[in-house]
């Protein structure tokens, strides 16, 4: 985990109101990252907006690594006017990510929305292990959808909207349930009615599903106990024990 | 220069090598920081609030930022007084600066019983009675809202225990130097002000609160100029050390309650915004007392009073 003075190398609107920051950050990506894993980003240099922002990894290359966010309020409105040669303050790499079991070659990612900025890298390392890789990309609409080419080459993929307005209509947890036999493993991104939507939609409760918790954070080590969930191992910080959780041990 | 800072003098006093401590319930048990900060560097670890049974803590969601600050509500979570001596002391018995763990109780023997138990511990400097959460119903600000249970309280520990014992006050009170003064005459070694303010916000989309709990405590710069007038009033009344807290972010901010009459300060939501910012106000302070020809912190403690 360290504390660093990133600096931008890039910041590219992708989809209305979606950035995607590429940045140089030698201290973080030699400490060793893992897919899932998060950092939190300072907005600017006052204390208002107060609270870092936490973002998943996107992608790692090298001494580089890529966010992607959506503009929601002050702190994310900051980083969306970041220009090239500009610095961030990030902590990084946090918590635990996703662990693919060995053995495991068949993989099923399931992004809700920007859910799947994650699972990108994720991919990136599968793909790389030799694993097959298919991502179902939800969104409600065929214009929030992330980009095509900003996806892992080699992965299959299938977007899903709400609206019918790209791809198959309906609800991308649906499409994981419906598939999930055909893997050895599932990985999911998304807003919490999403695994809630998989859990009601019958998608198993095996160890094979691991899922990707949000909630708000303050300090991202575990100190503040702010993001506490309730697991059926007992408390669990979702900044520091997850925030990547087997669906199985969650209350959902 | 010289930031040593002694609260409390004798062979179990509290002596501080610098002024910067963290404030209960932001630093965990010392070591969740340990990879980005040297903690050793401070003049003090506080602990989270520690109550003789463990507690779970309120529903999520437990955090909602403010303009220039923060709520919390995280409800007292904590593993409980054994596991902490089993789990957390035995590291803290190897470390040069001082833990000084914040107790909590939900009734007036309680807070005995944890200063009897802790007093014994190797490991432990020093304890600070938590009479102020915001985000309990019993054993938090319902102690400290009274004169009269505040001093109950203070005596309870004080009897108990040959450790230094701070008091930490809650400033949802009508009047904080009352509070102060009940609390020195039951023979409170150090006062330490103030906790978070009581606070919340409403979702306007579901209509309903944000905090899980209802309400909270709300921290960061936005309580400064509150909490430092409660030191300032404090200060002219009382004859104790007293350790300042609330909004402090930058040295400048610690220089001012150390004006007021602080002795020492705590950080609290400031680290999480920035975890080199107890370091970074230690060196601030350093440097200002360099430039202004300062040799001892204590020549500037009160001095605006």
């Amino acid at each position: 985990m360290k504390q660093e003075l990133a600096r931008v190398l890039s910041n590219e609107e992708i989809m209305e109101g979606g950035h995607l920051l590429w940045l140089e950050a030698p201290g973080i990506t030699g400490s060793g990252t893992e897919p899932g894993q998060y950092l939190m980003l300072r907005c600017g240099t006052s204390y208002d907006p107060f609270l870092r922002r936490p973002m998943s990894i996107h992608r790692v290359m090298g001494e580089r690594l890529a966010v992607v966010f959506k503009v929601l309020g002050k702190g994310t409105t900051i980083l969306a006017a970041c220009k090239a040669g500009d610095s961030i303050d990030m902590l990084g790499p946090l918590g635990h990510g996703f662990h693919i079991e060995r053995g495991s070659l068949n993989l099923l990612l399931v992004a809700g929305g920007l859910g799947v900025a994650p699972l990108t890298f994720l991919a990136d390392e599968a793909l790389a292990d030799g694993c097959r890789v298919t991502l179902l990309l939800g969104t409600p609409t065929a214009s929030w959808r992330f980009p095509q080419r900003l996806l892992p080459e080699g992965a299959s993929v299938q977007v899903v909207t709400e609206d019918g307005s790209e791809g198959t209509r309906g609800l991308v947890s649906d499409l994981a349930a419906e598939l999930e036999s055909d893997f050895d493993m599932v990985c999911a991104c998304g807003p919490a009615a999403m695994y809630k939507a998989m859990v009601d939609s019958g998608i198993s409760a095996s160890r094979k599903v691991q899922v990707s918790l949000e909630t708000n954070l303050a300090c991202g080590v575990g100190a503040c106990l702010g993001c506490t969930v309730q697991t059926r191992l007992g408390l669990k910080q979702v900044c520091s024990d997850g925030p990547v959780f087997d669906l199985a041990d969650l209350l959902i | 220069m010289d930031l040593t800072t002694e609260l409390v003098s004798g062979t179990r006093g509290l002596k501080l090598k610098n002024p910067v401590m963290n404030a209960s319930g932001t630093f965990g048990y010392g070591t969740e920081y340990s990879s980005l900060i040297d903690i050793q560097e401070l003049g003090a670890v506080v602990t989270k609030g520690t109550t003789i049974e463990s507690r779970a803590g309120n529903p999520q969601p437990r955090l909602k930022e403010t303009p220039a600050g923060m709520l919390n509500s995280i409800g007292l979570q904590n593993i409980g007084v054994e596991a902490v001596i089993a789990q957390k002391a035995p590291l803290w018995a190897t470390w040069r600066v001082p833990v000084i763990v914040n107790i909590a109780g939900s009734q007036v023997e309680d807070y005995a019983v944890l200063a009897s138990r802790l007093s014994v511990v190797d490991g432990v400097s020093g304890l600070e009675v938590n009479i102020s959460c915001p985000n309990v119903k019993a054993g938090g600000v319902a102690f400290g809202a009274s004169p009269r249970m505040a001093a109950e309280v203070t005596r309870g520990v004080v009897s108990s225990t040959t450790l230094p014992v701070i008091v930490k006050l809650s400033p949802n009170v009508s009047d904080i130097v009352e509070i102060a003064v009940a609390v020195r005459e039951a023979g409170a070694h150090v006062l330490c002000l103030v906790n978070t303010l009581r606070g919340t916000a409403i979702d306007i989309n579901s209509r309903r609160p944000f905090l899980g709990n209802g309400m909270g405590g709300l921290s960061g710069p936005a309580i400064r100029p509150v909490a430092l007038a409660m030191v300032y009033q404090a200060a002219k009344m009382v004859d104790i050390p007293i350790i300042g807290c609330g909004g402090i972010a930058t040295a400048a901010d610690a220089l001012e309650f150390i004006m007021a009459g602080a002795s020492a300060v705590q950080v609290g939501a400031a680290q999480f915004v920035d975890p080199s910012s107890l370091l970074r106000i230690a060196e601030g302070i350093d440097e200002f007392m360099e430039r202004e020809g300062v040799k001892y912190l204590s020549e500037l403690v009160g001095v605006a009073l």
